[in-house]
């Protein structure tokens, strides 16, 4: 084997040996990017919540944020959360649980309406 | 009474304007009087509702009212700040108290009834109510209106009021 042989079976190893034992890690770090709570915000706008629809995990936390001049509220169809009064400027965060309720709407104004997408892993 | 109640408070908020013949018209209203007409068409439906809670049990009529309250008081806080920030007062006319008088008939009417009566009138005239001043704000003030902040006022003011529009709409459905 020349040196220059050598040289490029080493490099050829060290790629290898890189991918073997990094390249694990690189999925467990994608994973576990995936299971780390994330923050969703929603902005109450113009009559309508944006977004409309929203997909979200347990764990994760939403916060609304109310932006037009009169008050708003976001809750749950059923009655299950509710942010309560939201004033202008005001924002309100609620935890997502594995049974939260998807369906929500404006208890002042009943026709603005919205819904999450619950994704729990089983 | 019963029947023609509803009509008649459909009837007297439909003739709001044009029942102001000798007033002024409102495309001649400078930004200021334009300002006072809102503000008093506001503080008008913030009476009824108050009327509203004291007279009617119905749930859909009460937090109709009690959101009409509430929204009509955040734009009118929001109106005031504004006026504050440029320094200037709305202007009465003849327009605001045209409105003022028309509004006394109504809760007179208003206060003479009760129950299912009283809920149907209350909705009747919140749907034409809204409809005669929607009418007004979109096609009279909105394209007069020259200061750029008291015209971004009036148009987010004009989706509320279509919002509520559109829920007594629905109110005056369920109560047929």
């Amino acid at each position: 084997m020349t040196a220059s042989s050598r040289r490029l079976f080493m490099t050829k190893a060290a790629v290898a040996y890189a991918t073997a034992v990094f390249a694990p890690g690189v999925a467990t770090l994608a994973w576990a990017s995936q299971a780390t709570p994330q923050e969703h915000h929603i902005e109450i706008k113009r009559f309508k919540f944006h977004p409309e629809k929203l997909e979200i995990k347990p764990g994760d936390t939403i916060i609304w944020t109310n932006r037009d001049i009169v008050p708003h509220t976001a809750s749950a169809t059923d009655k299950s959360w509710d942010t309560g009064k939201l004033k202008r400027g005001e924002s309100k965060s609620i935890l997502v649980t594995a049974d939260m309720s998807v369906d929500y709407f404006c208890r002042y104004h009943p026709k603005m309406k919205a819904s999450l997408n619950l994704i729990v892993k089983k | 009474m019963n029947i023609k109640a509803p009509l008649i408070a459909i009837g007297l908020a439909l003739s709001l304007f044009q029942s102001t013949a000798h007033a002024q018209s409102p495309a001649d209203l400078n930004d200021l009087e334009i300002s006072h007409v809102a503000y008093t068409a506001d503080n008008i439906d913030i009476r009824y509702a108050h009327l509203a809670l004291a007279i009617s049990q119905n749930p859909a009529i009460r937090e109709f009212a009690a959101t009409m309250i509430r929204d009509h008081t955040a734009v009118n806080e929001q109106a005031l700040a504004l006026l504050k920030k440029l320094g200037a007062q709305a202007q009465d006319n003849s327009l605001s108290q045209a409105l003022q008088a028309n509004s006394k008939k109504i809760i007179d009417e208003m206060s003479k009834l009760r129950g299912t009566e009283f809920d149907k009138y209350y909705a009747g005239n919140e749907l034409a109510y809204h409809k005669a001043v929607n009418d007004l704000v979109e096609n009279s003030f909105i394209p007069n209106i020259e200061n750029a902040e008291v015209k971004s006022l009036f148009m987010a003011g004009l989706e509320i009021f279509k919002a509520h529009e559109n829920h007594a709409a629905t109110m005056v459905g369920k109560l047929k």
